[in-house]
């Protein structure tokens, strides 16, 4: 019944740190579609590169904070969390 | 390669290692007066600050490069570079996590410094408009 449980834990564990990297999808697009809307602005006015970069810099880098934050949670949820959850359940049952 | 980097990416990027190293600097002081210091904590610093530093630059020399094709190619390049650089980030963090030498803490958290920094970049510019006038 205890390996269950541990079993039970770790499937819930990888489960979690695989769904929380969905969102790790959703920044490559952003960032794909923004920097596709800069090459068109660029190609319009192209004397406006150096100002349209570095915004396109700044944005992207707070786009890819979602798939960061997502990456940390997975990471937690595999690492961290299977070794505390366990001995949670074993102080639980008194072994 | 390197030889040509945008002077714009290079600004943004020493920019951005700046405020990693400052952070970087008061979350050691952070860890030394919870009396949790030790040399993983340091070595994890290290890991995780590369790393992050070393994913916003590859983004800023993906934009450089996307810039100057076409949309479609752009959004390509930099959908496959997001992946990648995601991967390379899982791979810090996986070291940073398996390895006994680094703290696991100290590697995860220098991973939203840049974003911090990003976020501070309008108080700084008009600290400094301030300045300059």
């Amino acid at each position: 019944m205890l390996e269950l449980a541990i079993g039970i834990i770790l499937g819930c564990c990888a489960l979690g740190a695989g769904c929380a990297m969905i969102a790790g999808i959703g920044p490559g697009i952003g960032e794909g579609d923004a920097v596709g809307k800069a090459c068109e602005a660029i190609g319009r006015q192209p004397e406006c590169k150096g100002s349209v970069t570095s915004t396109m810099i700044m944005g992207c880098a707070i786009a890819e904070t979602t798939g960061i934050y997502a990456l940390v949670i997975a990471i937690l949820l595999i690492f961290v969390a299977p070794n505390t959850l366990v001995g949670v359940l074993l102080k639980a049952i008194g072994q | 390669m390197f030889r040509r980097v945008d002077p714009t990416v290079l600004k943004e990027t020493c920019y951005i290692a700046g405020f990693v190293l400052v952070f970087s600097a008061v979350m050691q002081l952070i860890f030394a007066l919870l009396g949790s210091w030790s040399f993983s904590v340091l070595w994890g610093n290290l890991l995780g600050g590369t790393g992050a530093v070393l994913n916003f630059f590859l983004m800023g020399l993906t934009i450089q490069q996307a810039l100057g094709q076409s949309e479609e190619d752009a959004k390509t390049k930099m959908k496959l570079s997001q992946k990648l650089r995601m991967l390379l980030l899982v791979i810090v963090c996986a070291i940073g996590a398996a390895a006994p030498c680094f703290d696991l803490v100290a590697v995860l958290v220098p991973q939203l410094f840049p974003r911090i920094a990003v976020m501070l970049r309008p108080v700084l510019d008009k600290l400094i408009g301030r300045k300059a006038e």
